[in-house]
């Protein structure tokens, strides 16, 4: 543009060279803007966009049929889910699951990444393969497996259990609804240890190994070391594992509840998501959905906030 | 060296784009050759029997049969998840590309009749010609697709009765006689506990697990309660007879007799051969018979058990078929193919390699269609009797209708699987199912 300007207009050539430089600098400003912008507007299109209307569906009662017109409901949808017990035994639930998560995608993972990191590379990845193998299978095809495990009657688990007489009777894993929330964690938990491992493999790799080698010379015993060199150093790895378990395991137990237990026995099962899919994908009832939504979004983010806080308190980073 | 992987990668891309229409012709050609190409009308047809192991053949056939014996129409079936059907048709509906025959629960009518613009199958064919057709059509059936305004939308297309399906050789094996007639829930309960105390496992009434209320409420109907008065402005969930039925569920899950496993366990376990009795959905029947076969024990079947002094009220599970296109050609090719899937060769096979009931009842008994396998399957005379006293399965008006039904199924599973008082969940259900009433 301002080169068919420039040449437009020679005789004004002052003129035409501030023009430019006008132009130039607001290019320069905008080029960064450029680059991000596909990334932006598929950002705004599918994540924001999607929460905005979440806000406007809230308020809404609707059943997501295009034919009828959403009623303007106020705060009544908040009302119901505030003076109903599944939201509450949903939220419950979910504090459970993220408490027994933590073993499975935090501590077990720590301990198996720093014991098979000094190995030889070679064993070190067949045992990592090992680990992580449950990561790539398909949770559906999972289940059906862990279901026939844990079968009450026809189960290896309780076949186990009867046979040693740890048992008389046969644990009802998936109906009984002491245990049943125990069994999902169990199953996603043994998931998820794969990748956990993954990533507090990646941060051991970082360490820069002239740390141990001074800790050596200077007659450190290895736990020693762990304590005072890994664990600290690895401490980023940790925060970061242990909020994205935090805010991530009720969508890693969704698909083992939907597939298993549906919630059940008497929402004994269920957490935030999968309440939040029943109101909206099986009730249709978007109001309610989006509602429930609105909480939890809320609550994660205070959570998320937290945890950055204490991030910058706790992580240590080796730079 | 840059220039080279753009060229290399703009080949590629080439290629892709070439493979692409390559895949395309093909499927034009071959969509072409099976519909023979000659200006047949062409449908889609959206049905949840496509993606069940057990009766996919059967759906598969009752379209290709359609197709090879038609000049005029040409069908493609399209599998649909159960799950996710509803939304599913939903948001094509609002795109404007719905599947031209829609497969659709018995207890949606007003729900589909209400929200999409659906043609009555009187005014499609015809009253005469759809009159005509009727004739032979299970009374009881037919009005199950009628709307408020006495017209059909929806034509009963696969549905059951629940049947109590028992394992006779562990009968046998608790000192029961197999034969004796099973009748009323003090029967089952009875069989149940002498099950158990072989070492077996008793019944399970596999009606929470699906979660929806359609066997929940056969139970409620047969002992004379009900879910909703009668111009259906309140729910009915404190009735005694209502609170009465759920209480007798959870008597037998408390006496031992009822087994407290998820309704898949409880199906696995009895595919097994390790769980004595079964109540469930006839539609399942093809599935136990193959598996009481390779598994070397003996499947029986009786009624739908009944409350003391009461007869037992069956509600029907399963889904009709409506017609979903605008287009008056295809509408008019849909309803020859609904015709044919619900003529008596249409439940020649639906019944006999499905499991659904014959919809005409005559067929049983006719050498051209079902009566020398009804004589190999006795227990379709004893699902057939039970269409006489079937009561619908009602849905839940409004649009909380959805969520009332997940609330009575969730109530209920609470109920029999807990040591909670029946009356008063079902008090505090009422009141919060109430607030859910349009």
């Amino acid at each position: 543009m301002s080169e068919i300007a420039l040449s437009a207009l020679p005789d004004l050539s002052g003129v035409a060279v501030r023009q430019q430089s006008a132009a130039k600098r607001i290019l320069k400003r905008l080029t960064p803007f450029l680059f991000v912008a596909p990334a932006l507007i598929l950002v705004l299109f599918w994540v924001y966009r999607p929460l905005v209307q979440t806000f406007g569906l809230s308020i809404q009662m609707w059943n997501m049929n295009p034919n009828v017109e959403p009623v303007n409901v106020g705060l009544q949808n908040f009302q119901y889910i505030f003076t109903h017990p599944d939201f509450f035994q949903a939220v419950w639930n979910t504090f459970l699951y993220i408490l027994l998560m933590l073993p499975f995608s935090v501590i077990l993972p720590m301990a198996i990444a720093i014991a098979t990191n000094r190995l030889s590379s070679r064993a070190k990845n067949i045992y990592r393969a090992i680990f992580f193998l449950p990561m790539i299978m398909p949770p559906v095809a999972c289940s059906a497996v862990w279901r026939w495990l844990m079968h009450p009657i026809n189960g290896l688990f309780n076949h186990l259990l009867t046979s040693m007489g740890v048992v008389e009777e046969g644990v009802r894993f998936l109906s009984d609804e002491n245990w049943v929330l125990l069994s999902i964690v169990l199953i996603a938990g043994w998931k998820m240890i794969g990748f956990s491992t993954l990533m507090f493999s990646a941060g051991l790799t970082g360490i820069d190994p002239s740390y141990y080698e001074a800790a050596s010379v200077d007659g450190h015993k290895k736990w020693r070391q762990t304590l005072t060199i890994t664990l600290p150093l690895l401490s980023p790895t940790i925060m970061l594992m242990l909020m994205m378990s935090v805010l991530m395991t009720a969508q890693w137990t969704f698909a083992y509840i939907d597939v298993l237990t549906q919630g059940g026995p008497a929402g004994a099962s269920t957490n935030v998501y999968y309440l939040l899919w029943t109101y909206g994908f099986k009730n249709f009832n978007s109001g309610l959905s989006s509602a429930a939504a609105v909480v939890f979004f809320i609550g994660f983010g205070i959570l998320a906030l937290i945890f950055t806080r204490i991030n910058r308190k706790v992580a240590f980073y080796d730079n | 060296m840059k220039k080279r992987k753009l060229v290399a990668l703009l080949a590629a891309a080439a290629m892709f784009v070439t493979m692409g229409t390559g895949c395309m012709t093909t499927k034009a050609t071959d969509s072409a050759g099976s519909g023979d190409g000659d200006g047949k009308t062409e449908i889609t047809f959206y049905t949840y029997n496509l993606s069940i192991a057990s009766q996919k053949e059967a759906a598969q056939k009752l379209i290709d049969d359609f197709n090879a014996q038609s000049d005029t129409v040409h069908v493609t079936g399209v599998a649909a998840d159960v799950m996710t059907m509803q939304t599913k048709i939903q948001s094509d509906y609002a795109a404007g590309q719905t599947f031209d025959v829609v497969q659709c629960a018995l207890n949606q009518v007003g729900y589909y009749v209400d929200n999409y613009k659906l043609p009555a199958f009187e005014d499609v064919a015809g009253q005469a010609a759809f009159d005509e057709h009727m004739e032979g059509f299970a009374e009881n059936a037919k009005t199950l697709g009628q709307y408020r305004d006495g017209k059909t939308y929806v034509l009963p297309y696969t549905f059951s009765t629940p049947m109590l399906y028992y394992n006779a050789d562990l009968f046998r094996d608790a000192g029961l006689d197999p034969d004796a007639p099973i009748e009323t829930w003090d029967d089952v309960k009875e069989c149940g506990l002498a099950l158990k105390a072989a070492g077996h496992e008793g019944v399970q009434i596999t009606a929470t697990g699906d979660g929806y209320d359609w066997l929940i409420q056969a139970m409620i109907y047969s002992n004379g309660g009900d879910v909703m008065n009668e111009d259906h402005t309140e729910v009915t969930f404190t009735d005694p007879n209502t609170v009465g039925a759920i209480s007798m569920w959870q008597d037998l899950v408390k006496s031992g007799a009822h087994t407290n496993y998820t309704d898949t366990e409880a199906q696995e376990a009895f595919l097994a051969g390790n769980q004595g009795m079964l109540v469930t959905t006839a539609a399942l029947e093809s599935g136990l018979i193959s598996a009481a076969e390779s598994g070397g024990w003996e499947l029986k079947a009786a009624p739908f058990p009944s409350f003391e002094g009461k007869e037992s009220v069956p509600t029907n599970s399963g889904s009709g078929l409506c017609i979903m296109s605008s287009d008056p050609e295809k509408q008019a090719a849909a309803w020859e193919f609904i015709k044919y899937v619900t003529s008596a060769e249409g439940y020649t096979t639906i019944t006999s390699m499905m499991g659904y009931l014959p919809l005409r009842p005559d067929i049983v008994n006719d050498e051209r269609y079902l009566k020398s396998w009804a004589e190999e399957h006795p227990f379709v005379h004893t699902n057939l009797a039970q269409l006489e006293r079937l009561h619908r399965w009602e849905g839940f008006p409004g649009m909380n209708g959805g969520q009332i039904g997940t609330l009575l199924n969730q109530t209920v599973t609470k109920c029999i699987f807990t040591d909670c008082d029946v009356a008063s969940e079902m008090q505090t259900a009422q009141s919060q199912a109430q607030d859910l009433m349009p």
